[in-house]
């Protein structure tokens, strides 16, 4: 064996924090960690209810018929020419995901902070499997739908788009997961250093549901607020995912420009943030 | 000489206590608004140690050295010298202030028992997470799972969750998920701690055949001198995150129990007004004298100790008493000694108790004393007036885990073969 000191070292630890983080090859290296987690969150999270993962389910299935309840009958938001059922259930499971997504990963500093201090791993571990165990939930409800979307094709006198829309479907709910953990990585850092964003994320992602077309659809918004809806880079998002399924959105090629380029941008700046501030906000915790 | 596999260079952190990010955003606007944009002092921080030497907190101070490939390293010192912190650098959880690591090959590091360990979750689905959040791989964990349980002896409760383990099967499985690593480098931070007798008995064995397999570092850290000096053969003693000395452990280990002896266990008071106590009575003196067995030797299980104060009564025909109370360094009480009373006049009183040696067990101790007048009504408490470090001592005894115990006092004990006619037979 060679006993020569010009061998390169492996790793080095400086005090300067990299603004790139851990390379995709160590990130490798820890999928068993990431798919071990989220068979944890999945585990925990049935665990002791009585309907177990049912639950995927009836969240959103409950969900809809609230919706379709208060603003389909009560008030009476036109669905256009979609069944009301269609409409409300493809915008909460889109919505669910982003929400879920957000708000899950939003909180990784906040309540990881025992293990990142005892333990290595590269810290974007958990947030990716957040992301991962709702996307798992979202594809669950997303069948669950498809099964609806299908009762609703045959035996009534609905006509959907034709199917080969259903292919812009992958695209929408990419850049959604991109979005949602882009901006949870953000509001992860936030919340690690200010205890008071926590609420300021509740609130958040509240006030952003009604500036998303999750319970109306676009066309039907005064078209002079119409461009703080259409500012939201979610709208273009929802609108081609109901266009794409139930052929009815407003939603142009700029549009959605506009929102692909806003979530390539919020991830990489998230990803940059979350690295260079990651270490630091361990010394806090 | 084999090949340096972790060069430590100048290595220092800085806590800054309570005030990376002020926690609260508005503060920490006032902050950015005061220091960047009016580039006034910080309202919130000055690091300047004569306005705020509390503040900074240096854990780790110009630390360097290098660990050679199968060495395996004792770190000691007292608490709060940065061992833990100098651990937690090389271990990547948290940075540097100044200067690098470098290193060779894969670390993992143990700094608690059961990280990442879920209550909810079975034994089985356990030792998988916490594999993976150690480092394991899928299939590594899967060739040692038998292994891992039958170290653990918990076979029968694999899949009970660990919620409904007692905290004894808790850290049996925690650890021997953890001592089947197999880094090149491993990193140990006082995980004996745990655990009965009977299982770290076998954890220190584990750390054995680990340490002599071909090849593996380690880096540990422990209060137990006994088991560094067997484990280790360097030593680093941190003192106040500086390196003290460094080298061979045995070295190392002596000049850190010399110094840990030189606490003078003794206080003492020119005149009244300085001294503690109040209008009845006040110290003069306390001071702990060791029966030392040979000069300059540290104060060890063995050792009897002889506990003497002054101090001045100042009321005529008082009846008084004192209790000489021993606490162990986690504040439990050990023991609860009353003097005899006596009618004092005003002036000195004198005292004094010994407390034998073989009696202690090894450890950190306090004493308070407290003064009683007409056994009922406390005079003056003084709490914490002497405190001092025993080491452990063990002989021939071949086994380094904790001694169990509050005490270890040597009774007679006697064994005895009496020879019967069927066993001669």
């Amino acid at each position: 064996m060679a006993l020569s000191t010009d061998r390169k070292w492996d790793w080095e630890i400086k005090a300067q924090t990299s603004w790139w983080g851990s390379s995709p090859q160590e990130l490798w290296s820890y999928r068993h960690l990431l798919i071990g987690l989220v068979r944890r969150d999945f585990l925990l999270g049935y665990q002791q209810t009585i309907l177990g993962p049912l639950w995927v389910l009836l969240q959103p299935i409950t969900t809809m018929l609230t919706y379709v309840l208060v603003f389909g009958k009560v008030i009476g938001i036109s669905t256009g020419q979609v069944p009301v059922v269609l409409f409300y259930l493809a915008g909460v499971v889109l919505w669910n995901l982003f929400n879920d997504s957000f708000t899950g990963t939003s909180s990784t500093f906040r309540d990881n902070a025992h293990l990142f201090n005892k333990v290595y791993f590269p810290r974007l571990i958990m947030p990716f499997a957040q992301l991962s165990g709702f996307l798992i939930s979202f594809v669950i409800q997303f069948l669950f739908l498809l099964l609806v979307w299908a009762y609703y094709l045959l035996f009534t006198s609905w006509h959907g788009p034709s199917i080969s829309w259903l292919l812009a479907i992958p695209f929408a709910v990419i850049l959604l997961g991109m979005q949602s953990l882009g901006l949870g990585l953000l509001f992860s850092v936030l919340t690690g250093k200010y205890r008071d964003v926590k609420f300021v994320v509740g609130l958040g992602v509240r006030l952003l549901m009604f500036l998303t077309p999750v319970i109306y659809p676009v066309q039907y918004v005064a078209a002079k607020w119409r461009w703080v809806v259409e500012l939201n880079p979610l709208t273009p998002l929802f609108e081609l995912f109901r266009w794409a399924l139930l052929g009815q959105g407003t939603v142009t090629p700029g549009q959605l420009l506009y929102s692909t380029l806003f979530t390539l941008t919020l991830l990489v700046a998230a990803l940059l943030i979350f690295n260079k501030q990651g270490d630091k906000l361990i010394d806090v915790a | 000489m084999s090949e340096v596999v972790i060069q430590i260079e100048k290595l220092s952190k800085l806590y800054r206590l309570g005030t990376i990010g002020t926690g609260s955003l508005r503060q920490d606007l006032q902050r950015w608004w005061t220091t960047t944009i009016r580039k006034k002092e910080d309202p919130f921080f000055q690091l300047d140690s004569t306005t705020a030497p509390n503040q900074a907190l240096w854990a780790l101070q110009d630390v360097s050295f290098d660990v050679r490939a199968g060495e395996v390293w004792g770190i000691i010192g007292n608490n709060g010298a940065g061992k833990s912190t100098l651990l937690k650098v090389i271990s990547r959880i948290v940075r540097p202030t100044h200067g690098t690591v470098r290193g060779r090959g894969s670390i993992s590091s143990l700094l608690e028992v059961g990280t990442g360990f879920q209550p909810e979750l079975t034994g089985r689905e356990n030792i998988f997470l916490s594999g993976y959040i150690l480092g394991m791989s899928k299939a590594e964990i899967r060739l040692k799972f038998d292994e891992i349980v039958a170290f653990s002896g918990i076979e029968k409760f694999i899949d009970t969750p660990v919620k409904r383990y007692s905290s004894g099967m808790y850290v049996r499985l925690a650890f021997a998920v953890a001592a089947h690593l197999e880094p090149d480098i491993l990193i140990l931070d006082e995980v004996l701690a745990v655990g009965d007798a009977e299982f770290q008995k076998k954890c220190l064995g584990k750390m054995r055949e680990v340490s002599q397999s071909a090849g593996r570092t380690i880096l540990f850290v422990s209060h137990s001198m006994q088991a560094v000096t067997n484990l280790c053969d360097k030593g680093v003693w941190l003192q106040q995150g500086k390196v003290q000395t460094i080298g061979a452990v045995d070295t190392v280990v002596n000049q850190y129990l010399a110094h840990a002896q030189q606490f003078k266990l003794k206080q003492s008071w020119e005149k009244p007004a300085d001294a503690p106590g109040n209008n009845a009575i006040r110290f003069k003196e306390v001071e702990l004298v060791p029966q030392l067995l040979e000069p300059n030797a540290p104060l060890d299980i063995r050792t009897p100790l002889t506990v003497k104060f002054q101090f001045w009564n100042f009321t005529e025909d008082a009846l008084i008493s004192i209790n000489l109370v021993l606490f162990s360094y986690g504040g439990e009480c050990i023991f609860d000694v009353p003097s005899a009373t006596r009618v004092c006049q005003k002036g000195l009183v004198a005292g004094e108790c010994t407390i034998p040696g073989n009696f202690l067990n090894d450890g950190s101790y306090y004493i308070s004393l407290y003064v009683v007048r007409d056994t009922t009504t406390s005079l003056f408490d003084y709490e914490e007036c002497l405190a001092f470090d025993l080491e452990d001592y063990r002989g021939d005894i071949k086994w380094y885990g904790k001694w169990w115990g509050a005490v270890r006092p040597s009774f007679p004990f006697r064994l005895t073969q009496p020879q019967t006619e069927l066993m001669l037979q």
